[in-house]
């Protein structure tokens, strides 16, 4: 006969033949020790498979010990790198360069390094955390150059219960679209479209405290107690009021005044899948004491945006409003830029994800705007009474092409209908993470 | 590329009791229940793909990210119910934890969130949004922007939990074409 | 009201009682806040009170600080001559007029901006570094207190009324060094117009209406838009007239120099010599090489405009009604004000030399007109500036 490997059955079969004829015979003493080792073993047995099974639940759930650059980077590796681990502290960034080129005006092209924003996230434990975000604009700060350097935010933040949790510190205020998410990745066209610029002005933090609750239905709301806008900044004789009131007496929380607090809340509702639809009021006086009566600040914002298939639909209404305005400009009279009563604007914005590739993707986008930054004036007398702002107009037309989900080319024409000689051609590059 | 300053011992425990941390919603227990109401035992299996399993995964356009995979597989005496995988990625910096069940015919039966820690975009723990997933199979695209709509301000979040999905249907299937979850 | 605001209310209004006196406005920002009182003036600023209004410390015995700088004409002179009389009997010229010395306490020593406007500096080219370096100068100039000495002004001093005091703040061996008596002796002129409210009072009309305590009439309102429109006077391009963010109240002057072209003034006798040019900044040791800065004066506070005689470094005009005037007529009418040449044209900006007409401001509004244009301001509008500039004036009462 061959030397055949032996298979299991026939080996088995060996065995069980084996064992039942040696059990058969040995009718001894020794039947209950084997009884008491079978019991044993089993036993044995028994405990080797819960062990296994713990080792094979721990290791369903223990990142393995991967060196921290294998660490999950958002667009996993096809290789054999673990589940991804939970690091501590996160280092953040995001990143915006821009050419502009007014076609009416090439003299002015210019190319830029908008923003360069890098910050932490660091995690105290389950329930806490810390958000910080440093930004640098205009690539060199100093007295004799254009750029600036500033905190973004810099807040704690708790969850106190599921539901419930708590901010404090410096934080961005949710008011539109944009604010609260303003990385170049998330928005369509180079620049930042201007009702969220010159009329919310992004990115628009102040300090105080937060809470944010976030339902099971969908609803976010989100309300607190802050520091205000500053109306003794209000420069008459720049232009700088023009181009963005509350842009222009924002504080930053440097050395903010902080005797008139404000308050702020918004609703969030995100309760069917695609679906976003909200508002905020942000409302605070603005005086502090130092002028002559008191004024009041109140921007309210009503957004939508609805993203379905290879669709995504938007679109922001905002208004703000200033008190008792003829009284702070009695003493501004004649100045090219006196403090209006109201300023508003509204843009509707389509994007399309025309084609795409495993992560690259060109999604084409158009936008529609219209905004005034001095709606109306509060009266002053005969002959001294600013005549209110016209509507400016913006159509952008132009195109994101994602390189990543985190890396966004975009190249887009603005046309403006009063300031023509804005009209422009933009290019950017921007990335986050 | 991430940085991380400083691994810290912070292990992400599925078996941390409910409710004990204000993120954590649900264990990998309690998730498979839901899913499987039916199943006496879950079985754990340790799936390993080969290398040929890889490349197929690859060409159908999912990064397998590991080889190895656990599936519980779901069985009521000796019928299998289905299967249920447990898995983590990262939103935008933080980890979310969820499971996917996937019936006997290879489709999305349920998906659950098992722990969301990011500021923004809690919204995928709804019913709603996880809806979308339910009887898709290695047939669907499963990506954000086609078939699962995006939630606002959370894009990351969407799309690596709707990327891991994808991910973990093709691997189960695969798994099954090699008889590893017979 | 809560006992906090109560109580808060009451110190406030004491407070305001005490300074009320002296007509210092309490409870406003910065530039205004705490002004101490006349009693509350150091011992030098007393001190320099007293050599203020001195008329022994002069080579001629009677002229002082005082006799130029009178305090009921916004300390500057209170006659309308072109420039003062001074030397031992009084009979010589000044080189320029002498100017208002009020809220000088703001101003700083000469420097260069980072875009290289020239800003800051005492008199009007900016030579002297501080109130302290400025006080000496009139003592020693030989067409003013003509003192031949530093010694001369301290041999003087010592033999004031006020010697003993000088001795008990300064030390009782300082008349033995006269250098530093007269240090000390400067010191305390500038404490002095530090110190008393009389040199930065705010309280005009319009620092009541920017507290808003008072409304302007409507005719002054039209005068301060026609003075901030830039399209219009662009008057506060130069001399400002907002609030700042910090609160502290415009001093209508951002210490900076401009060049005019103002008219040349034959009632000056230096100006007999028609090769005499009063070429201002360039003039300067300490700034040679610097052609572009000829015919460039300090830009002087508008605060109290409307109570001085004489305007301009050369005291050329006497009635505001004619500088404003000139300023949005000088290049719509310039036959108007300066003379005319032998062929009838006009000798426009005569008094500089002809390389430096250049140098004269023409691009900024109201100066950028031609002949025959509209001037930035009708004889009406004007007048409304001029109202304007009357509520300027300090120790204004409801």
């Amino acid at each position: 006969m061959h030397a055949a490997r032996p298979s299991p059955r026939k080996t088995l079969l060996a065995l069980s033949l084996a064992f039942i004829a040696s059990a058969a015979s040995a009718q001894t003493a020794t039947e209950t020790e084997l009884a008491r080792k079978l019991d044993q073993l089993a036993a044995e047995l028994a405990a080797v498979k819960a062990q296994l099974a713990q080792i094979q639940k721990e290791r369903a759930a223990q990142p393995a010990a991967a060196p921290a650059v294998a660490a999950a980077p958002a667009a996993p590796a096809a290789t054999s790198s673990a589940a991804p681990s939970q690091p501590a502290t996160v280092l953040t960034s995001y990143g915006e360069i821009n050419y502009n080129r007014p076609t009416r005006a090439s003299e002015n092209a210019q190319a830029d390094v908008r923003r360069f924003v890098l910050g932490y996230q660091h995690r105290f434990d389950a329930k806490t955390k810390v958000v910080t975000e440093l930004e640098v604009e205009h690539a060199v700060s100093s007295a004799d150059d254009p750029g600036e350097v500033e905190v973004e935010q810099a807040y704690v933040e708790h969850q106190f219960t599921p539901t419930w949790a708590a901010r404090a510190g410096l934080f961005l205020i949710p008011a539109g679209l944009l604010n609260e998410n303003h990385e170049p990745t998330s928005f369509y066209g180079v620049e930042r479209n201007f009702v969220e610029t010159a009329i919310i002005p992004s990115t628009w933090r102040e300090g105080g405290v937060q809470i944010v609750g976030a339902f099971d239905n969908g609803l976010t709301v989100q309300g607190g107690i802050t520091t205000s806008f500053d109306l003794t900044k209000w420069d008459a004789t720049s232009t700088e009021g023009r181009e963005s009131p509350l842009g222009s007496i924002h504080q930053e929380m440097a050395l903010a005044k902080a005797r008139d607090l404000a308050v702020f809340g918004a609703v969030n509702w995100r309760g069917v899948p695609g679906l976003l639809l909200g508002g905020s009021l942000f409302t605070g006086n603005a005086t502090h004491g130092q002028a002559t009566t008191q004024s009041r600040v109140t921007l309210w914002d009503l957004h939508a945006r609805w993203t379905p298939g290879r669709w995504d639909l938007s679109s922001v209404y905002s208004r703000g409003t200033i008190s008792n305005t003829a009284a702070l400009n009695a003493t501004l009279v004649g100045n090219p830029t006196l403090i209006p009563k109201s300023f508003d604007g509204w843009y509707v914005q389509g994007a399309y994800k025309a084609w795409s590739h495993e992560d690259y993707a060109l999604s084409p986008f158009v936008r529609w705007e219209q905004f005034n930054t001095a709606r109306s004036f509060d009266d002053l007398g005969p002959g001294l009474t600013p005549e209110a702002a016209r509507t400016e107009r913006v159509v952008t037309v132009g195109a994101n092409f994602q390189v990543t989900p985190q890396i966004v080319v975009k190249a887009d024409y603005q046309r403006f209908r009063e300031n023509k000689d804005l009209n422009r051609v933009n290019l950017g590059l921007g990335w986050s993470f | 590329m991430r940085l991380t300053l400083a691994a810290s011992a912070f292990a992400v425990s599925a078996a941390a009791p409910a409710g004990a941390f204000a993120v954590d919603y649900l264990s990998i227990d309690q998730a498979a229940k839901l899913m499987f109401p039916d199943a006496e035992t879950f079985d754990t299996r340790d799936v390993t793909l080969d290398a040929s399993q890889l490349q197929q995964l690859d060409a159908q356009g999912v990064k397998a990210r590991s080889a190895h995979w656990s599936v519980r597989v779901a069985k009521r005496g000796a019928n299998t119910l289905g299967f249920v995988v447990f898995d983590e990625v990262i939103g935008k910096v933080e980890l979310i934890s969820y499971a996917v069940g996937i019936a006997t015919d290879g489709s999305v039966k349920q998906i659950e969130i098992l722990s969301y820690r990011e500021s923004h975009g809690f919204e995928v723990r709804l019913p709603a949004w996880r809806r979308q997933f339910v009887g898709k199979g290695t047939g669907s695209a499963i990506k954000v922007g086609e078939d699962i709509a995006n939630i606002s301000g959370a894009t990351l979040s969407c799309t690596h939990v709707t990327d891991g999905v994808r991910r973990i249907v093709a691997v189960v299937a695969a798994a099954r074409r090699g008889g590893a979850l017979a | 009201m809560s006992i906090q605001r109560w109580l808060g209310g009451a110190v406030s209004a004491m407070a305001l009682g005490v300074l009320g006196a002296c007509g210092g406005g309490g409870g406003d920002a910065a530039s205004s806040a705490s002004l101490p009182t006349q009693q509350t003036m150091s011992a030098q600023a007393q001190l320099g009170e007293r050599i203020f209004s001195d008329p022994s410390l002069s080579a001629s015995g009677r002229q002082a600080c005082a006799s130029c700088h009178v305090e009921t004409s916004g300390h500057a002179p209170d006659n309308d001559l072109s420039v003062q009389l001074g030397g031992p009997l009084l009979d010589q010229q000044g080189k320029r007029s002498a100017p208002s010395i009020n809220y000088l306490s703001f101003d700083t020593a000469f420097f260069f901006a980072p875009d290289g406007t020239p800003t800051g500096g005492f008199f009007w080219d900016g030579r002297a570094a501080s109130l302290q370096d400025q006080a000496a100068q009139p003592l020693l100039a030989a067409n003013e207190m003509a003192n031949p000495s530093k010694a001369d002004v301290v041999d003087k001093l010592s033999h004031a009324a006020y010697a003993e005091q000088f001795k008990q703040v300064f030390g009782a061996d300082i008349f033995s060094r006269p250098d530093d008596a007269f240090d000390r002796l400067t010191l305390a002129l500038q404490a002095y117009q530090r110190e008393d409210t009389g040199f930065r009072g705010f309280t005009s009309k319009y620092d009541e209406f920017l507290r808003g305590n008072v409304t302007l009439s409507d005719q002054e309102m039209r005068g301060l838009a026609l003075f901030n429109n830039p399209a219009k006077g662009n008057c506060q391009a130069c001399h400002p007239s907002a609030k700042a963010a910090d609160g502290s109240f415009p001093l209508f002057t951002d210490f900076s120099y401009d060049n005019l072209g103002v008219p040349r003034n034959t009632a000056l006798m230096q100006n007999n010599d028609a090769g005499f040019y009063d070429l201002g900044l360039c003039e300067r040791t300490d700034l040679p090489n610097r052609p572009d800065l000829c015919g460039a004066f300090k830009v002087p506070s508008l605060r109290n405009v409307a109570i001085r005689h004489v305007y301009f470094h050369n005291g050329r005009f006497k009635t505001l009604k004619d500088v404003v005037t000139f300023y949005v007529q000088r290049d719509t009418n310039p036959e108007k004000w300066y003379p005319l040449n032998p062929d009838g044209s006009v000798k426009k900006f005569d008094d500089l030399p002809v390389q430096y007409h250049a140098n004269v401001n023409t691009a900024e509004v109201p100066y950028n007109r031609q002949p025959g244009d509209t001037p930035a301001l009708t004889d009406a509008e004007v007048d409304d500036v001029i109202a304007f500039l009357q509520t300027l004036t300090d120790g204004f009462r409801r």
